[in-house]
């Protein structure tokens, strides 16, 4: 007993100091992220139930603003084309980045010299990006219809047309994130044990056996961490569109990130483009918690 | 079932040579162990014969097909890995069934044949789960049971019985002997441990720096060691060794000089030896004995023990001998105190003389 009464006294103190000194050294990211992130977003919720704007009287409106949003073609079209670009730039990075790490992984010359070449797009802006893709889409002097001029082919407005604008921006899109697909996959390949191959091949297995059987499923959890990552990036494009093609033509590319900034900043209709936003955030917000639920079940 | 034969197998990697010119056979339904200490180049030959790793020079035979040429998946042989490399995403089922869905079998065929694997391995009740719910002996039979159910003509174990603890491993040992005499197939199996090699060969393969020490049943190998290494590597607690000099040679008999003991006298060698010539002398510690017993001519030796285990069934003695290790294992419970002066015994005819290169010095 006596050496119980002198044991807990101490161990309670230091839990105590430890407590503290925990809740210290996390107080400067707690105070940016509240400040950064947490403030804002209330702010953004309480104004998206209000007419907040420049030009006139702030009023509490409930869920006008939310019911006017279901009811806005324009900004069901922006759900549409948003849809269209996640989709289209989600499957076609992951599977290129899949491939390309595949590739890279074997042992080939020039692995290195490659894999910083597919990983360069990713370090560059995205608005000098952008501005050389705009003059890659060119229609008069762009290097892509120079190309198709020469082989006999006509020669394309890549971003003026509203059925070819969203798939131009797409193309850019996988040009530029394949490289982060490759690189995680890269990881992932790495860390799936040699000896599976080995096992396998004394199985009888061949190549395309070997990477249906062994390597994607053995890549899951990676596939599922990227795909999270992709659809919530590629639900919030915004500077892209904003160097490209302002939302244009005939609003074929404009998504909600750059609605909500058009609605804001174009039109000051600050509460409608909050209740955008809210939305966008909601829709990310399930994504991600489905996301972390697979995860976890998948490691279970 | 088949004969394993391999030809001046060879394999380097740059200027460094794993295996050097080995030849050897493998008779049909024979257990094989490869047996050595680390890097000696055992599971580096197991991965020449599956397959997994080319050769540089020689040839592999497996029945009359020469499959040296050949690649892993079409030599008819399966593996154990040390691992288990079992497919972690995989269930039991699937990971027994692999191998035949990749042959393309008849679903009906697949799943009577995994039935059947997993009832020898005991593991009928398991089918549906993930390797990660199963125990290391579990896996282990899944292993096993994904090598079976392919019926190869040769199987391979790389040291499939490191991962496991003591207990298990004993069992899992009796389990793969019981389960070689049932399958009657030929297995060559990689160990670094010596007792798995005793216990479980039909003939022992010792291997040290890449080339072929000895090759023989494992009681050849404790009573007749071709040389010092396989002397000192098989046998547990190791041989102990002692440095000598040839001092007198009478007739058939050899006086021999041993530093820290004195004269010991030894007869009917079979090589000529030099007066003055240096030599080790070999006894293995369970061949001394704290009493003078058996046939002359006796050898005393005075040591000062620094520890005694007393295990119940036998008593261990560390000493040592002019600074090399010398070790006792006397049978039974001995009361032997550590520090106290302490002759033991050991019949002339059981020490082993190996010549300056190290070779055994063989008996008429």
């Amino acid at each position: 007993m006596a050496l119980q009464n002198s044991t807990s006294r101490p161990i309670k103190t230091v839990s105590f100091h430890q407590t503290w000194s925990a809740y210290a050294f996390l107080a400067p990211a707690l105070v940016i992220l509240f400040l950064s992130l947490l403030l804002p977003a209330v702010a953004t919720l309480l104004m998206s139930f209000t007419d907040v704007s420049f030009l006139k009287p702030t009023n509490f409106i409930g869920f006008d603003n939310y019911i006017k949003l279901f009811n806005d073609t324009r900004f069901q079209q922006a759900v549409g084309n948003t849809i269209h670009y996640t989709v289209g730039v989600t499957f076609p990075t992951m599977v290129l980045g899949l491939l390309a790490a595949v590739a890279l992984n074997q042992n080939v010359p020039g692995r290195i010299a490659f894999r910083t070449i597919f990983y360069l797009p990713v370090l560059t802006s995205l608005i000098a990006a952008a501005v050389v893709w705009a003059y890659v889409y060119e229609p008069y002097a762009g290097p892509l219809n120079g190309v198709l001029t020469r082989v006999g082919l006509p020669p394309q407005p890549w971003l003026q047309n509203p059925s070819l604008a969203m798939n131009s921006l797409i193309i850019m899109a996988i040009w530029r994130d394949f490289g982060t697909a490759m690189i995680i996959y890269l990881a992932g390949l790495q860390d799936i044990p040699n000896d599976l191959y080995e096992a396998a091949r004394l199985d009888g297995a061949k190549g395309k056996d070997i990477f249906l059987r062994i390597t994607v499923p053995m890549l899951s959890s990676v596939t599922f961490y990227l795909l999270i990552i992709l659809i919530v990036q590629t639900f919030q494009v915004f500077g892209a569109i904003y160097v490209m093609t302002q939302g244009g033509p005939l609003g074929s590319t404009e998504t909600v990130v750059y609605q909500m900034y058009q609605t804001a900043f174009g039109y000051t209709e600050f509460g409608y483009s909050a209740a955008m936003s809210t939305i966008l955030f909601l829709t990310i917000l399930v994504f991600s918690i489905i996301g972390t639920r697979i995860m976890r079940r998948k490691d279970a | 079932m088949a004969r394993l034969e391999l030809s001046n197998v060879s394999k380097s990697y740059g200027a460094f040579d794993a295996i050097t010119d080995v030849s050897l056979a493998i008779e049909d339904g024979e257990f094989a162990v490869f047996v050595g200490p680390s890097g000696c180049g055992k599971s580096t030959l197991l991965r020449l014969i599956a397959g997994l790793d080319p050769i540089s020079d020689g040839a592999i035979r497996i029945g009359p097909d020469d499959v040296t040429r050949r690649p892993a998946g079409t030599r008819s042989v399966a593996m154990v890995f040390q691992s288990y490399a079992l497919y972690p995403h995989m269930s039991v089922y699937d990971n027994i069934a692999f191998p035949l869905q990749m042959e393309r079998r008849s679903k009906g065929d697949i799943r009577q044949q995994v039935e059947k694997a997993a009832g020898t391995v005991q593991l009928s009740t398991r089918l549906k789960d993930k390797p990660s719910k199963l125990s290391g002996g579990q896996r282990q039979r899944v292993a096993i049971a994904r090598a079976i159910v392919r019926k190869p003509k040769i199987f391979l174990m790389d040291e499939p019985l490191s991962n496991l603890d003591a207990a298990l491993r004993i069992e899992m040992r009796t389990e793969l002997t019981q389960l070689h005499k049932e399958l009657g197939a030929t297995m060559v199996y990689v160990t670094h441990d010596q007792l798995e090699a005793m216990t479980m060969a039909d003939r022992i393969v010792v291997l040290n720096g890449g080339r072929v020490e000895q090759v023989g049943k494992p009681m050849d190998l404790y009573h007749k060691p071709v040389n010092r290494f396989v002397a000192g590597f098989i046998g547990s607690p190791p041989m102990n060794m002692l440095r000598s000099k040839v001092k007198a040679i009478e007739s058939e008999y050899y006086s021999f000089e041993a530093a820290g003991i004195g004269t010991i006298v030894i007869d009917g060698l079979a090589k000529r030896l030099k007066v003055g010539e240096e030599v080790v002398l070999g006894i293995r510690p369970e061949f001394l004995a704290p009493h003078p017993a058996g046939s002359e001519p006796l050898v005393k030796i005075g040591v000062v023990p620094r520890s005694v285990e007393r295990l119940g069934a036998q008593t261990i003695i560390h000493s040592a001998i002019e600074g090399q290790n010398f070790t006792c294992v006397f049978a039974g419970d001995q009361a032997v105190e550590p520090g106290r002066d302490l002759n033991v015994y050991c019949d002339a005819a059981n020490i082993h003389v190996f010549d300056a290169a190290g070779t055994t010095v063989g008996r008429n």
